[in-house]
């Protein structure tokens, strides 16, 4: 096999599967939520490498536990800003405790790679993780489609008609943890949320239902991704900062 | 064993929120088919009673009943329509799709007709319509439609007459006039205390506590005598 397919195959699938995450998180306003638990996932990512685990599974322990600290902190009824300022500061708090771990633990985990991915490094785990990654979202997606949109489009409504909103809501963050973790490879944690926005951005733009927005984000991120990663071969430039920069692009483009 | 109460019945609630009295006993009886006005100034607690009323938030103290049992068992049975502030009007939604989310607040998902509750509201032309394509006396009209979409016999609306147009208050209370005809319950939040009272068959009076209760007629008269009281006192 060609050394350049297995990056592509992952640019493709990652850049199908962080807008699905982003659109929703999007309409339900939960895009700083998702940015915490990018961050958050670098303490659980040093401890699973030092035990031995998959990497995979710390990671989105670690981003979930560090989504539901913030949500713990959060005291209902105060302003988004004052949400945002407790979201940033667990951000940064377990951001550093990952920082901190990895030479306290004395563990061997590329610190770049990590954050702002490593696409020419793609093994076929990588490949699998997403692809699973991908198959995990779809089916939350299509099971759970009309309580999403309740939840999105009349959060209040939908909590008074009894749906079970604690779980769904604790299933998005699970899902959206190991998405990042599973899209570290191509963009890195701390790039991955302009690979979820963007595209979704742009697929929320007129769609008259939450399925065409998500289905027009996801193939606007495969081409964003894909364009981004030959670009980056052309250039001879890191794939992942450069997809970081041609998702401001878009919106750019989008917005003027 | 007594015999059932028809209606909805509120008897003794009284609500409080950190530590501050938002309801104190409350009390009256909504007879079948009747179309009440809940009117009261912001803050008054009309959206806290409609949420009682519905079962969503528990009372500090008293009970409501639909036809003599605990709301509870049969929250089902009451549908509240949400202020207009409540709603993401610019989701990627159609109006059907919109409508159709009455069926997750049904007994039995899939019951409903969408179509038939969107021609109720005079917006079956608009059904493949963007939310956020609509007017704002549309969307009120589509969040009703939404909450007929739910087979409830008492319908509570917060504030659907809010920031809308007079034609389309005109048209909205006469979709509940014809809903009450035929025989459902209404409760409607307002802060319309001018000549729209006359379109309600009673008028409760809120703050905090029920501060009159009668026709249209009775509580203008009501709230006339304090005014007045309050002139003469300077």
């Amino acid at each position: 096999m060609n050394w350049w397919i297995a990056p592509l195959l992952l640019a493709l699938l990652t850049g199908a599967l962080c807008p699905i995450s982003g659109a929703l998180l999007i309409v339900q306003g939960r895009v700083m939520q998702a940015n915490l638990i990018a961050h958050a996932v670098l303490p659980g990512l040093a401890l699973a490498v030092a035990f031995g685990l998959p990497p995979s599974v710390g990671g989105s322990l670690s981003g979930l536990l560090g989504a539901l600290v913030a949500e713990r902190l959060l005291v209902p009824g105060q302003n988004t800003a004052n949400h945002s300022a407790v979201m940033n500061t667990v951000l940064a708090g377990f951001m550093g405790l990952g920082v901190l771990l990895i030479p306290l633990l004395g563990v061997r985990v590329d610190l770049e790679a990590t954050l702002f991915g490593d696409l020419l490094l793609t093994r076929q785990v990588e490949l699998l993780q997403v692809g699973g990654s991908l198959l995990l979202q779809g089916l939350f997606f299509a099971a759970c489609y009309q309580p999403l949109v309740f939840l999105g489009v009349d959060p209040m409504g939908a909590a008074a008609s009894g749906l079970p909103l604690r779980a769904l809501k604790l299933a998005m963050a699970g899902i959206t943890a190991f998405v990042i973790v599973s899209s570290m490879a191509t963009v890195g944690v701390v790039l991955v949320i302009g690979l979820m926005c963007a595209p979704a951005l742009v697929g929320l733009a007129g769609a008259t239902s939450l399925r065409q927005a998500v289905l027009r984000a996801s193939a606007t991120g495969m081409a964003l991704s894909v364009g981004g990663f030959l670009l980056a071969l052309l250039l001879n430039l890191p794939p992942g900062p450069l997809i970081g920069v041609l998702c401001v692009g878009l919106v750019v483009v989008q917005r003027g | 064993m007594p015999p059932a109460v028809p209606g909805l019945r509120a008897c003794g609630l009284s609500y409080q929120y950190g530590g501050q009295r938002v309801l104190h006993r409350i009390a009256f009886r909504l007879r079948p088919g009747s179309l009440t006005a809940l009117v009261g100034p912001n803050g008054a607690g009309k959206s806290t009673l409609l949420h009682l009323l519905q079962g969503q938030l528990q009372p500090s103290t008293g009970v409501v009943e639909l036809g003599g049992a605990p709301v509870r068992r049969c929250r089902r049975r009451i549908a509240l329509m949400p202020q207009k502030g409540e709603i993401d009007w610019h989701f990627p939604i159609t109006v059907a799709e919109f409508a159709g989310l009455g069926r997750l607040a049904a007994a039995r998902p899939g019951c409903c007709d969408v179509d038939g509750a969107l021609q109720q509201v005079g917006l079956e032309a608009m059904a493949g319509k963007r939310l956020d394509q609509l007017s704002g006396g549309q969307q009120q009209r589509a969040l009703l439609a939404r909450t007929l979409v739910q087979p409830a016999e008492v319908l509570l609306l917060d504030e659907p007459c809010a920031a809308i147009d007079p034609p389309s208050r005109q048209l909205l209370l006469g979709l509940m006039r014809q809903l009450s005809d035929a025989g459902l319950t209404l409760l409607v939040s307002s802060h319309d205390w001018g000549p729209a009272l006359s379109a309600y068959d009673r008028v409760l009076v809120l703050d905090q506590s029920l501060r009159a209760d009668g026709t249209p007629d009775q509580v203008r008269q009501a709230l006339d005598d304090v005014t007045m009281g309050n002139h003469r006192c300077g």
